[in-house]
C-alpha cells in the first residue's frame, strides 16, 4: 500500500486502519479553555456542553467548529431547531463565513427533526453528509429537543444511539444540552441521567454579582484526563468566546448564591480602615 | 428545460417562491413534505404538488429514512439550475421580451 492510504469514506473505519492509535487533543481554539482542558478534548469523546438559554451555547459550538476548519478538520452543524438560517447570519457577525467553508466542502449544516434522526433504521440521515466532507467534529443542537419528540424515560436510550453513532465513526463530538437546573441552586445538568453517558461536561451559567449579570464556565467533568476545577468567567465578545480569569474571590457562584470569600471580605474591611486612618 | 422554462416553473405559485427562498437560506434542510410545510407556516395539503414540482424538476431529492420519506436541496442541481436561470436572465431587456 502506498504511503496515502485510500479512504473508504466511512470515518470510522478508516480510523480503525489509519495506524497507531490518535492522542492528539481535540482543541476547540479558544486558547484559554484548551488550556483548561490540558490541552483539548480527547479525540472522539463525547462532549455535554449544558447551559440555560443565553449563555452561548450555539456560540461556543460554532467557534468550535469554525477552528476545527482552521486546523483542516471538517465539522457538521446538525440542527433541530425550527429557523435555522439565523445560524448563518449570526455566525456572520462573529466573521465566520459558514456558507463559504460549505462551498470548500468544510463545513456543512444540517436541519432536521430530532424524529427522523431516530427513525433512520439501516440508512442514517447522517451518511450522505459524512461521506461528502469526512467530518473530524459534529455538533447536535440540541439534544434537548429529543424530550420532545420521545417519553422522557426514553432520551437516555436514545441519546445513548446517537452518541454511539458518533463515537463508531470517531468523530468528536458537542451535544448542547438546554439546562435550566443549572442556573438555580442545584447543579444537575440533566434530570434524564445523561451525564454518565458523556465523556465530559462543560457548563455555562450566568451569575449575579453586585446587581450586575455576568457568566461563568466550568469543566464538570473529563473522563481519563486532569482539568482546570475552577469557575471562570467568560464573556460573549464581537470574535467569540472569550475567556477570563477565575471567580477566585467568590464562593456560591453555583450554588446560585455568590459571596464574597471570608478573606476577601476581611481584605475589604482593613481597605476601608485603612482609607479612614488617612 | 431552458432557462426561461426554470424560471416559469420556479416562480409558478406564492408556495413555491416560499420553498426555493426556505432551502436556499437552508440547504442542509432535511425533512418529510409535512415539516417543511410547518417550516414555511402552512399545511401540507398546500405545499404538496409544489414539492412535487420542484422534485420533478429536480432541483429537490427525495429519500426514504426509516419510515418516512425526506426531501432536501440537491445542491450539485441547485447550482446547475441557478446557472441556467442566471445565463436566460442575461438575455432578458428589461420591460421587453427576450
Amino acid at each position: 500500500m502506498t504511503a496515502a492510504r485510500a479512504k473508504t469514506g466511512i470515518s470510522g473505519f478508516d480510523h480503525l486502519f489509519s495506524g497507531a492509535e490518535d492522542n492528539t487533543r481535540v482543541k476547540t481554539g479558544i486558547v484559554e479553555l484548551d488550556e483548561m482542558l490540558r490541552g483539548g478534548f480527547m479525540p472522539g469523546d463525547a462532549v455535554m456542553l449544558a447551559g440555560s438559554a443565553g449563555t452561548g451555547k450555539t456560540t461556543l459550538a460554532l467557534q468550535y467548529l469554525v477552528n476545527g476548519v482552521k486546523q483542516g478538520e471538517p465539522g457538521i452543524y446538525v440542527t433541530f431547531e425550527e429557523l435555522p438560517d439565523q445560524i448563518y447570519r449570526d455566525a456572520k457577525n462573529f466573521g465566520w463565513d459558514l456558507h463559504k467553508m460549505e462551498g470548500e466542502d468544510k463545513f456543512r449544516v444540517v436541519c432536521t427533526s430530532p424524529n427522523l434522526m431516530m427513525e433512520s433504521s439501516g440508512d442514517n440521515l447522517l451518511d450522505d453528509v459524512f461521506h461528502d466532507i469526512q467530518p473530524r467534529r459534529l455538533v447536535i443542537d440540541s439534544l434537548s429537543h429529543l424530550e420532545m419528540f420521545v417519553r422522557k424515560d426514553d432520551v437516555r436510550m436514545e441519546a445513548y444511539r446517537v452518541i454511539r453513532y458518533l463515537k463508531t465513526r470517531g468523530v468528536s463530538s458537542l451535544l448542547l444540552w438546554e439546562s435550566p437546573q443549572i442556573s438555580g441552586g442545584s447543579f444537575s445538568v440533566t434530570d434524564v441521567g445523561l451525564s454518565f453517558l458523556v465523556d465530559c461536561i462543560v457548563a455555562l451559567k450566568p451569575v449575579e454579582i453586585e446587581s450586575a449579570l455576568r457568566k461563568a464556565l466550568v469543566i464538570v467533568k473529563m473522563r481519563g484526563s486532569d482539568h482546570d476545577k475552577s469557575l471562570r468567567e467568560y464573556e460573549i465578545t464581537s470574535t467569540g468566546i472569550k475567556i477570563e480569569s477565575a471567580f477566585s474571590n467568590y464562593e456560591g457562584i453555583i450554588s446560585g448564591s455568590p459571596r464574597k470569600v471570608a478573606s476577601e471580605k476581611f481584605m475589604e474591611l482593613f481597605r476601608g480602615a485603612s482609607e479612614k486612618r488617612k | 428545460m431552458s432557462g426561461g422554462e426554470i424560471l416559469s416553473t420556479l416562480l409558478a405559485s406564492e408556495v413555491r417562491g416560499d420553498l426555493l427562498i426556505l432551502f436556499h437560506k437552508n440547504p442542509g434542510l432535511i425533512d418529510t413534505v409535512d415539516g417543511i410545510a410547518r417550516r414555511i407556516g402552512r399545511t401540507t395539503i398546500s405545499v404538496i404538488s409544489d414539492v412535487r414540482e420542484l422534485l420533478q424538476l429536480g432541483l429537490l431529492k427525495q429519500e426514504r429514512i426509516g419510515a418516512s420519506e425526506v426531501v432536501f436541496l440537491d445542491r450539485a442541481k441547485d447550482r446547475e439550475i441557478l446557472e441556467l436561470v442566471a445565463n436566460h436572465l442575461k438575455t432578458v431587456r428589461i420591460g421587453g421580451e427576450n
